[in-house]
């Protein structure tokens, strides 16, 4: 598991080239090939009454598509990386599913999508439909809406949310081969507060005391590796709790697994990566249990 | 004998644009729409020239030229970049290339910003091509 071919697909309406940059300490890690995807939403080219297919307009938002990434590219080019480009009509999940397998990326980096008030409460947002179908690890912005700026490098300290399921052990693999592109990794499990209150105080504490144990054995495999980890346990509703450990150790993204639930459950029973997905002001890295 | 002329180039427009310009030349083009193709195509077909854009899916021209021109046996096909992305941004791509421990290649015979002008690009073909 290597990032060495990464998809940014941009609206140019909340991902733009600097956070494109603050990606690019993952070049220590190999990144080396920038593909980029613009997905022009097909009602706004669609059939009119009177004026049919909007073909000039196709014309036109195609170009700006293709001035803008060739200014960014241009960039990467120079720096000695590869880079590709995708400007395609149509609807944006599919369209960067099938552009992620035609590159074979290792990385998808999007911006976090919302639809329509009643599409989404059938359908869900178009980031939800993303987590739910691919099998690459996707990068999600969501705060250039509040800030409108990119911070730091988001790959610095990372905050590992940790469930000790199958998707817990892909998100291991992957951070760990991030080596060289990450300076610290806060290492979190949360124990559910529900769960912990039907427990007898003495079961509560050895939840506690193998939940403690199993965190710096996580520790262990980093500092082998040469990172900096550090573990933390919290108790409480996972969600906020991994929220507040991010606040608290000042991480710059957050990094969770996910397994593929059908629309059903997912809209119904909700998942913590899709929830932080549509929440979380910071950037979030979705590691599928399925990833290669 | 018409020469052949391979056009390696993503946007349509500018595909059709090309084709009607080397056949109006008595030229016969071969067309690919990304770098992977292109490389495909030069070594099925052996074109007499190479029309290379730079930004397109799968492999950039600027990775295509480096490779045509560090093999042995498809170095001296001549190639014109037409592209969006300057002349500059293409020298400077290629020096890092060999920054990173690939060999020195030679410029490319011409270098064609978009857009080109019909007569422009025709003269060009005919001056490398005689």
């Amino acid at each position: 598991m290597k990032i060495t071919t990464m998809l940014f697909v941009s609206e140019f309406e909340e991902l733009w080239f600097d956070a494109l940059q603050s990606l690019l300490g993952l070049r220590k890690a190999g990144l080396n090939h920038v593909v980029f995807l613009h997905v022009i939403q097909r009602e706004k080219v669609a059939m009119r009454r009177g004026t049919g297919y909007l073909k000039q307009e196709e014309r036109k938002l195609r170009e700006i598509a293709d001035i803008r990434f060739i200014d960014w590219a241009e960039t990467l080019f120079e720096e000695g990386m590869e880079v590709g480009a995708h400007i395609a009509i149509g609807n944006v999940v599919p369209k960067i599913l099938s552009v992620a397998e035609i590159e074979k990326v290792d990385l998808i980096v999007t911006a976090r999508k919302k639809r329509g008030k009643l599409e989404e409460l059938f359908a869900g947002s178009e980031t939800s439909d993303l987590l739910r179908r691919t099998v690459k690890p996707v990068l999600i912005y969501n705060y250039l809406s509040q800030s409108g700026k990119v911070g730091e490098d988001p790959f610095e300290r990372l905050l590992l949310a940790l469930d000790w399921s199958v998707s817990s052990e892909k998100v291991l693999d992957f951070v760990l081969s991030l080596k060289g592109a990450i300076k610290r990794v806060e290492i979190i499990h949360v124990l559910s507060d529900r769960e912990i209150g039907k427990l007898s105080k003495m079961e509560a504490h050895k939840v506690e005391r193998d939940s403690k144990k199993r965190l710096d054995e996580v520790c262990d495999v980093f500092a082998q590796e040469r990172f900096d980890a550090r573990p933390h346990l919290y108790i409480g509703n996972a969600e906020e709790q991994i929220e507040r450990g991010a606040s608290e150790h000042k991480a710059t993204m957050i990094v969770v697994g996910t397994k593929r639930a059908s629309v059903w459950k997912e809209r119904w029973s909700g998942s913590v990566s899709h929830s932080l997905a549509e929440k979380s002001e910071l950037p979030l890295l979705v590691i599928p249990a399925e990833v290669k | 004998m018409a020469k052949k002329v391979l056009n390696v180039e993503d946007d349509p427009d500018i595909r059709t644009f090309v084709t009607t310009v080397l056949e109006e030349n008595g030229f016969i083009p071969i067309m690919a729409k990304d770098g992977e193709e292109g490389t495909k195509k030069v070594r099925e077909e052996k074109p007499d020239l190479i029309i290379l854009d730079i930004l397109m899916p799968k492999e950039s021209g600027i990775k295509m030229y480096h490779e045509l021109k560090r093999n042995p046996s498809l170095k001296d096909i001549p190639v014109v970049m037409l592209s969006g992305v300057a002349k500059r941004t293409f020298l400077r791509s290629q020096v890092a290339l060999t920054e990173f421990g690939d060999e020195t290649v030679p410029e490319p015979e011409a270098y064609l910003e978009k857009p080109v002008e019909a007569e422009d690009l025709a003269e060009i073909l005919k001056k490398i091509l005689g």
